[in-house]
């Protein structure tokens, strides 16, 4: 008599966290490859890719001619959101660098150009979330939209939004609140003056990681000229760009609250473990 | 002085919204973090005015022209 037996899915993770990680850091798509997710990793070069080539087209690769001369070092563009799409951004600084040695006009779309090659860099950013969590995964396994990079990406997008995706209202009301309330502040503080990334480049960097909320105003009514000194500018522009940087903080939380919910680890674990232990005690 | 007010106010508000943004990132519960906020924003706040007494202390002696 035939014995069928069912073969066990394999919990063998598909790949290294790590290596997944670096490879789409260095090429978008290229983690997804490594993890034999052919058709993903092919999607995500082309959207991610696709993004930074039409910012570079719109600005006319001058992005970072941006940065003042004296700026202009080696190593400069590495605290730019670019950043985090590195191949993209050794070639941009191959082909393009830091312009002529003589002075050019902007394009009219320079503004646009520049903020989506910087978005090319966050969207590579949740990518690399995707592949470190697709790694850790069983072989073949996917989440698709629960998966926590796209957490991750909500909010970057708008502060609290990944919170509310994760049924942490509480969390979600606050983090918008007070993120999207200090970019605010800090936009009406500085009378618009932090809407320019052509004036404030590395001040610009931070302010964008705080999402829509500060690159629409910037869409819309970004780049004035100063025409009459702002008592308060500096402080509105500090203010703007410290709340970008603390949602860098929100997107950990946010990466680590799904991580935990699907692996475990950390404080919950630590209390299930104790619990568990408790209870042998007690028998 | 009215400026020095001012200002004051603005580094307390960004204050409370570095120590929030900190205490969620630390505790996993929004009633922990929520409790501890306070706690939090005094050791924060302290923490800067021990190192501006230090900053002005260096400014005064070894700093000063």
């Amino acid at each position: 008599m035939a014995i069928l037996t069912k073969t066990p899915k394999s919990t063998r993770p598909a790949g290294e966290p790590t290596v997944a990680v670096l490879l789409t850091w260095f090429m978008p798509g290229a983690g997804h490859l490594y993890l034999g997710r052919t058709r993903f990793a092919l999607v995500a070069f082309v959207v991610v890719q696709g993004i930074y080539l039409l910012g570079l087209k719109l600005s006319g690769g001058m992005g970072f001619e941006f940065l003042q001369e004296e700026l202009r070092g080696a190593f400069a563009p590495a605290l730019a959101p670019e950043a985090g799409n590195l191949g993209a951004l050794l070639y941009h600084l191959k082909n393009y660098g830091y312009g002529m040695p003589y002075p050019r006009e902007f394009p009219s779309t320079v503004a646009l150009g520049s903020m989506l090659t910087a978005a090319s860099g966050m969207f590579n950013v949740a990518l690399m979330c995707h592949a470190h969590f697709a790694a850790r995964l069983p072989r073949g396994e996917s989440r698709g939209f629960g998966s926590p990079a796209f957490a991750v990406l909500l909010t970057w997008l708008v502060p609290g939004l990944g919170h509310l995706f994760q049924g942490r209202r509480l969390r979600a009301v606050l983090v918008f609140c007070m993120i999207v309330g200090l970019v605010t502040f800090g936009t009406i503080l500085a009378e618009g003056l932090n809407l320019s990334r052509e004036r404030h480049y590395y001040y610009w960097g931070g302010q964008f990681m705080a999402g829509l909320p500060a690159l629409l105003p910037e869409l819309f009514g970004g780049g004035k000229a100063v025409s009459s000194h702002i008592p308060y500018g500096e402080a509105g522009l500090v203010i703007a760009s410290v709340a970008g940087l603390l949602n860098i903080q929100t997107m950990l939380d946010v990466y680590g609250f799904g991580e935990r919910q699907e692996f475990g680890g950390g404080a919950a674990a630590d209390e299930s473990k104790a619990g568990a232990s408790a209870q042998e005690t007690g028998a | 002085m009215n400026d020095l007010v001012i200002h004051l106010c603005l580094f307390g508000l960004i204050s409370a919204v570095i120590v929030m943004m900190s205490a969620f990132f630390t505790e996993t519960e929004d009633g922990a973090a929520l409790k501890s906020f306070p706690r939090r924003l005094l050791h924060f706040l302290v923490g800067c005015g021990i190192l501006t007494g230090l900053m002005l202390a260096v400014e005064a002696t070894l700093a000063s022209v």
